[in-house]
């Protein structure tokens, strides 16, 4: 009688996770604070001096000086962003909008499809959006066709997230502030949504990582980014060129999660 | 459209030739994965330190994009089908790790201490009770973890991995052609079938494989 | 005997104002064949706790829950200090109705301190008032304001949590008190002590509560009536506990409250309700052969030391003073347990002093200064009166064939 999940209702917790789901993690003890941050500027510095004791040809040259690099580098974040933005503003109001009661009869169909759509390749939906567009439109839509794959990809994990984090609040914990007279509204916005905000970042940095990982092939569809090195490294058959390129793109990525990591700590609610 | 299943019947051999090549290269990576994230979990899962450091390690290893990860490896191992194994087998093991950590910690103490009572041995424990207990989600782990690899071995064409990825950067190369989009949406279904069809076997595994006591 | 049990056994004839009135109330859940709740009339008076008790599934819980529209009924009126409220706009409503559950439901992301102030907000009181508001209500309930404002829930023990749960529930400074089962998840010793402070606390507040418990004895010790409930909410008895204990309406009423009605009735009749004996008592540094004459005075074996604050310290007897001639009295001796306060129920100190296991109970006020004693034979004393007591009242009922009836037919 005191539970009121809607019957019928699929058990998310149950389901399969997403492919890169978060860790229930505690407060991290120091040692991993200080790890990454070491570790990926060694990893820099060894870059470095292996790039600069190397006899250079004029297409290495044209590869890997520092303007060039931080193009590519801009372009990566920007790619990243903006998509990892637009996952944000699309999946946690429409994860918002499939928690509630009338939704229920969508829920099972939605999540179905979701699960399914996990399966497809990223580097697919990158080809498809890319062969599209290039085949199709104007060659410059490369950044849009590479950003609609992007968020396509990754709206999966914070749109389940959001689901599976309003879920999880304690149904008592809603009584009780329904039953002190907290309309529907408040309810969502200053119960529901704080406490599922460790889950929902978890999602968003699932989301990042995969952002960041997948915006690495939009080189192939003309988008840009770190990939882009790697790219002119394989069709000029440069290993130094390929190497710089997949290192710095490893080193961005670790980077990000890292930050994102520290982003989860600090953004949780104390109390949790 | 029609067009499109020209297309597949004309390539009908070689989309079968690649699907098996790419289960071949996924089945394989998902063995080692399993063999080796159980290995960890099982080692790792009592103390806090070393489960930390597994879970962080594993998961880093998920974070390095794919592109980049089968790149690195070509200096080490070459290019072909070993380097793309290695890297699929780097991948896989978060999910291995964390589920069995998760399931071998999940598994009632109560049991354990009357298995303990009943004089068996901590090897015996963990083999014929902590084991079979966590078996469920650890498969879970694992389904995910073919689930991933399915989609990334279609990168290792890259390095020149066999696989669907082949039509998929065959196709980005044709960029302008009309087979172009044929190439690349085989290839992705192509992905899809094999992800469904590892899902299908590994959850039938499963349950082959759980003790009905507790399916 | 005194106030307590005179007014509850006269508002048994003699209702005070009724504060909340539900009229042929019904819940029918769609797809199933009986109502939850069957066409359920029901009074409540004001400033009374009502115990809604039955077993698991008569629905009581649900019937509570229609009270402040957390189940919204399919039929039926409930009318809330004269005025109906089951169309009124369900947050206001619950605005003005205190909630306690079982699980409590502080919110995890807030501290105390917020949680107290959730509806006073919602009300719209200002920042000054609110703060006031929350040290008052932390200190009702016992809890250092300075210590506990700032902390969360996960770091409250959950007698704590509870404590909270009720001084939250009491922050608009509601008129009607909704409590399901709000000591049904804490472990027996803390449970009793929480329902002592509570009752201490509602004698101050003097609130409308209606209480939901599938306990009966939890019924007979807080409720000022109890309602037991069948299936589908139907009313077996409304009456004041002494009542249901003495002349239980029905076969169904008999079996709910089980064997053992006599002993029941300690949880009925409280330390301040019976004369309480006294003990031979000495001031701490009073000199042992002082000590002796007063011991050889009186027919114990015992006396009490008690400080300069008159609370008790020990209990030494003459081999006691012998043995150690030159230690303080407060060296000696036995420590004294079973200590009750005038509030605790007479099962309380039976309890107290059969676990302690001394022959009587130690009675102190609330700034712990000694008043007296009771002891088992007090209590065999007060059992047999209350059940002659209770006899000839039913006795009485039966034979101007009102009181009894009419109280059990309320509410069909």
């Amino acid at each position: 009688m005191t539970s009121s999940a809607a019957p019928g209702a699929p058990d998310l917790a149950a389901a399969p996770q997403a492919p890169i789901a978060p860790v229930r993690r505690e407060r991290r003890s120091v040692g991993s604070y200080v790890f990454m941050p070491i570790f990926l500027a060694l990893v820099c510095a060894g870059l470095y001096l292996y790039v600069s004791n190397q006899e250079l040809d004029t297409i290495e040259q044209r590869a890997l000086n520092a303007g060039n690099i931080t193009a590519a580098l801009l372009e990566h974040l920007r790619l990243t962003a903006i998509s990892t933005v637009l996952v944000i503003l699309i999946a946690i109001p429409l994860g918002v909008l499939l928690t509630r009661p009338f939704t229920g009869s969508y829920r099972g169909v939605l999540l179905t499809l979701a699960n399914i759509g996990q399966a497809v390749p990223t580097i697919g939906l990158l080809a498809l959006m890319g062969v599209g567009a290039l085949s199709f439109i104007d060659i410059d839509i490369g950044v849009t066709a590479a950003i609609i794959a992007l968020v396509a990809y990754a709206v999966l994990p914070v749109l389940r997230n959001t689901m599976v984090g309003l879920q999880q609040v304690d149904e008592s914990i809603l009584e009780a502030g329904r039953g002190m007279g907290i309309g529907k509204f408040g309810v969502l916005s200053r119960i529901e949504l704080p406490l599922s905000v460790p889950i929902i970042l978890a999602g968003v940095r699932t989301a990042l990582v995969i952002n960041v990982g997948t915006a690495t092939l939009a080189a192939y569809i003309n988008a840009g980014g770190l990939g882009r090195i790697i790219v002119a490294g394989l069709s000029t058959n440069r290993i130094t060129v390929q190497i710089t390129g997949a290192l710095l793109t490893a080193v961005l990525a670790l980077l990000i999660d890292y930050l994102a990591g520290i982003a989860e700590d600090v953004l949780r609610p104390k109390g949790l | 459209m029609s067009e499109f299943f020209d297309f597949l019947g004309r390539r009908y051999d070689d989309l079968i030739e690649v699907g098996l090549e790419h289960m071949y290269l996924v089945g394989i990576s998902v063995l080692l994965s399993t063999a080796i994230g159980v290995f960890i979990g099982v080692t790792t899962y009592r103390t806090e330190r070393p489960r930390e450091i597994a879970l962080a390690v594993t998961g880093s290893f998920l974070t390095i994009p794919s592109f980049a990860l089968f790149i690195l490896m070509i200096p080490i191992m070459g290019i072909g089908a070993p380097p793309v194994i290695v890297a699929l087998t780097m991948y896989g093991l978060l999910p291995v790790v964390r589920n069995t950590i998760t399931g071998l910690r999940e598994v009632d103490q109560a049991t354990v201490e009357s298995a303990k009572g009943m004089g068996m041995g901590r090897t015996q424990r963990l083999v014929r009770i902590e084991l079979p207990l966590a078996w469920p989600v650890i498969v879970t782990g694992v389904r995910v973890t073919a689930l991933v690899l399915v989609g990334i071995a279609a990168v290792g064409a890259i390095v020149d991995g066999p696989g669907y990825g082949t039509f998929i950067f065959d196709g980005l190369a044709r960029v302008g052609s009309p087979a172009a989009i044929n190439l690349v949406v085989s290839g992705m279904l192509g992905v899809i079938v094999v992800a469904i069809l590892f899902d299908t076997l590994l959850a039938v595994l499963g349950k082959l494989t759980t003790s009905r006591g507790i399916q | 005997m005194t106030e307590q049990t005179s007014t509850a056994s006269s508002a048994a004839t003699a209702p005070g104002r009724t504060m909340i009135k539900l009229e042929g109330l019904g819940k029918q859940y769609p797809k199933e064949p009986k109502p939850a709740v069957d066409n359920l009339t029901l009074e409540i008076p004001e400033g009374e706790i009502v115990i809604l008790v039955g077993p698991s599934g008569c629905g009581k819980t649900t019937t509570m829950k229609m009270i402040n529209r957390i189940i919204e009924p399919t039929s039926g009126r409930i009318i809330l200090d004269g005025e109906d409220v089951t169309k009124a706009d369900p947050d206001q409503l619950r605005r003005k109705i205190g909630y306690v559950i079982q699980q409590i439901g502080l919110f995890p992301h807030m501290t105390i301190a917020q949680n107290i102030a959730t509806v006073p907000k919602l009300l719209g009181w200002d920042a000054k008032k609110i703060d006031a508001r929350i040290d008052e209500l932390l200190q009702t309930v016992s809890m250092a304001p300075e210590t506990y404002r700032n902390r969360y829930p996960k770091q409250l023990s959950g007698g704590q949590r509870q404590r909270v749960g009720v001084a939250r529930a009491l922050s608009g400074d509601p008129a009607v008190m909704l409590m399901d089962e709000p000591f049904g998840a804490i472990d027996p010793i803390t449970r009793d002590r929480l329902q002592n402070e509570f009752l201490r606390l509602q004698a101050e507040v003097r609130k409308t509560i209606v209480f939901v418990t599938h306990d009966i004895d939890e019924a007979i010790k807080m409720g000022d009536r109890i309602a037991i409930l069948q299936e589908g909410s139907r009313i077996a008895q409304y009456d004041t506990p002494e009542q249901i204990l003495t002349a239980p309406a029905n076969d169904f009423v008999a079996d709910f409250i089980g064997r053992g009605a006599s002993l029941k009735r300690l949880n009925l009749s409280r330390v301040r309700d019976i004369q309480l004996s006294q003990w031979p008592t000495v001031q701490l540094g009073e000199q042992p052969s002082r000590v002796l004459d007063v011991l050889r005075a009186s027919d114990k074996g015992f006396a009490l030391v008690l400080d300069e604050q008159r609370k008790p310290r020990r209990w030494v007897s003459a081999p006691d003073l012998q043995r150690d001639e030159n230690r303080p009295l407060d060296q000696i001796g036995l420590a004294p347990e079973a200590i009750v306060e005038p509030q605790a129920t007479l099962n309380d100190a039976l309890n107290e002093l059969i676990t302690a296991n001394y022959s009587v109970a130690i009675v102190v006020n609330a700034s712990g200064e000694y008043q007296g004693i009771v002891d088992i034979d007090s209590i065999t004393e007060a059992i047999r009166t209350m059940r002659t007591d209770a006899r000839a009242r039913a006795r009485v009922g039966l034979d101007e064939d009102d009181t009894v009836d009419e109280a059990a037919q309320v509410g069909r």
